[in-house]
This record gives structure tokens, C-alpha cells and sequence, in this order.
């Protein structure tokens, strides 16, 4: 109980983003956590706000190997081996993307090495682009550097949309988790 | 212990240090792969592969298919896969299948746990680098 109290504050970020839970968590939660999921401010959410509405963010000390796939924006400072999808793709300075970036719109103030396919694509003065960049319209400002062609075939070719994207919720498996199976597990 | 530095981390990157916002990553996002992060993540989407992170935080809505290692561990969602956590908290909408491996752990009244959680010593979690790929 008093290990949970400590993290009150997280309760917003666990228990509170779903409204359909907070009302059945509310009574059915014997510990004492106050979830009082309208009051509590988003741990992530204090800065994040400032700027706009960031819906994820990947930040400095963070590693991913894969493929990144968002139906939303995303902001990138960490470094990614692999594959971005996103609708509005922000790519900070210091951050390190190998592989492809798709988007409806790319920002790019830190370092790609492969493409960028992207409706329209800004390359800031921190940009570092090592590869092609397909866009139907660019920015690019002075001071990026920029090693590829630019070519403005996107959405002309087979580039890949990232309308490809599917929302999360479709390709999460639907079994119910409250449903038990045969008890099989360990 | 460790487990309290995780909320306010500082690093420092190049000359500054900059303290590190917890990441997000939101609801409509899949990630496939392996996630390496210090500090704090909070997971509203999906995520299909290893983690390795400070701080987690799975929300109800989030789902991990994989092992996750931390320090600390506060489970609201679906996870599948192993946990490998000093600090382990579910809540009451949390649904894990698979083992939890922990040294201290705060189970909310209708959490589903398919699987055991069998309890570690503090040095388990110290030298835990490197996945045990074999169940330990």
C-alpha cells in the first residue's frame, strides 16, 4: 500500500486515460490509490504541453532496433535503427534515425542515414541527411546538409504511405484478458 | 536504492545536462524491435519485442508482447512476456501472462496474473544485463 501511495501521481498516466476504467477501478481498488483521473496532471504531460499536443515521444537515452510505426505524431530524440512511420515526424537534433523516415510531414533537425518519404519534408539547419528524399514539397534551410537527391515524386510513385499506418487498437490481439484460459500458464 | 532516482534522471549529453522527460509512446503507435531507454517510459500503444528501460510504466491501454527489464515496473495494461523488475506494481486493470521475476511487489485487487511471480534477490537484478534466455 504505501509502495503504491508513493507513485500516486502516475495513477493519471495508468488508470485514468480510459474513462471506462476509472469508475470500475475506483471501487474495485482496495489499496487506497487515489485515481482521480480529471484532477491529476499527465506525468508527460507538463512540458510537452508547451509546445503542442506531442502525442509520443521518444526521447534522448532511448535505443529502439525495429521498425517504429505510429498512426500519430511522433517526436524522435533518441536513435532508431530501423524503420519510422508516422503522421508528423519530428526529428530533433542529436537524434540518429538509420533507415527510412515516412510521413505526411518530416521535420528533420538531427541526423538520417537512408530516406526520407514524406508529402513535406522541412530540413533544418541541424539537418543532417545522408540519403534520397522524397517529398511533393521541401523546406530546406542554411546550414543542412544534405547528401542524395531530392526527388518530388511522393505520392506519385509507389512510395509508402503512411496512411499504411493502422491504428493500434486493430492490431492488438482481442482476446479478453480477463477471460482465463485453462490455467496453463507456468 | 536505485529505485527512487528514476523519477528526476539527469544526464549528460555533449556539455549540458539535461534532465530526461519521460518517453511516450502513444496510442496509435507500434513499435517492433528492441527498446533500449534510461529514465522513464510510458507505453499507451503496442510494443512487440525486448525492453529494457528504467522506469515503465504500461498503460491501461498499452499491450507488450516481450521481456521487460527495469527497475521499476507499474503495469495498468496487457503484457505477454517475461518481467524482470526490482519493483513491480500492477494495477487492477493489469493483465499479465508470463513470469515476474521481482523483489518487491504491489498486486491491485482484479489484476489477472497467468504465470508466476517468483521472488529474486537484490544481486539477481543488479547483474541482469544480459537476459537469462533460459527461464531461470
Amino acid at each position: 500500500m504505501t509502495m503504491l501511495r508513493s507513485s500516486d501521481n502516475l495513477s493519471d498516466s495508468v488508470g485514468g486515460k480510459s474513462t471506462k476504467n476509472s469508475d470500475a477501478t475506483a471501487s474495485a481498488n482496495p489499496l487506497g490509490t487515489n485515481r482521480s483521473p480529471r484532477s491529476a496532471q499527465p506525468v508527460s504531460g507538463q512540458e510537452v504541453s508547451s509546445q503542442r499536443p506531442m502525442t509520443s515521444l521518444i526521447g534522448k537515452a532511448v535505443k529502439i532496433k525495429g521498425q517504429l510505426e505510429s498512426s500519430e505524431n511522433i517526436q524522435i530524440d533518441g536513435e532508431i535503427e530501423g524503420d519510422v512511420r508516422g503522421l508528423a515526424v519530428k526529428v530533433g537534433s542529436g537524434s540518429t534515425i538509420n533507415g527510412t523516415v515516412y510521413g505526411d510531414e518530416v521535420e528533420l533537425a538531427g541526423t538520417v542515414r537512408g530516406s526520407i518519404a514524406a508529402r513535406k519534408v522541412v530540413l533544418t539547419r541541424t539537418a543532417h541527411m545522408s540519403g534520397d528524399v522524397i517529398h511533393q514539397n521541401i523546406q530546406v534551410d542554411s546550414g543542412a546538409f544534405v547528401d542524395g537527391h531530392c526527388r518530388p515524386e511522393f505520392g506519385t510513385s509507389d512510395t509508402k504511405s503512411p496512411s499504411r499506418v493502422q491504428p493500434a487498437a486493430t492490431s492488438m490481439p482481442e482476446k479478453d484478458p480477463t477471460k482465463k484460459p485453462n490455467g496453463g500458464g507456468a | 536504492m536505485p529505485i527512487s532516482q528514476s523519477r528526476a534522471l539527469t544526464r549528460v549529453f555533449g556539455n549540458d545536462a539535461v534532465e530526461l522527460r519521460p518517453s511516450r509512446l502513444g496510442k496509435g503507435v507500434i513499435v517492433q524491435g528492441r527498446l533500449d531507454a534510461e529514465g522513464e517510459m510510458h507505453v499507451h500503444g503496442v510494443v512487440l519485442g525486448r525492453i529494457h528501460v528504467g522506469r515503465l510504466v504500461l498503460a491501461v491501454d498499452g499491450y507488450i508482447e516481450g521481456d521487460v527489464v527495469a527497475q521499476e515496473v507499474r503495469i495498468g495494461g496487457r503484457l505477454n512476456g517475461r518481467v524482470f523488475a526490482l519493483k513491480v506494481e500492477l494495477d487492477s486493470t493489469a493483465a499479465v501472462t508470463g513470469r515476474i521475476f521481482h523483489h518487491t511487489a504491489a498486486v491491485a485487487r482484479g489484476a489477472v496474473i497467468d504465470g508466476r511471480m517468483p521472488w529474486r534477490p537484490l544481486n539477481f537484478f543488479e547483474s541482469l544485463e544480459q537476459l537469462p534466455e533460459k527461464q531461470p
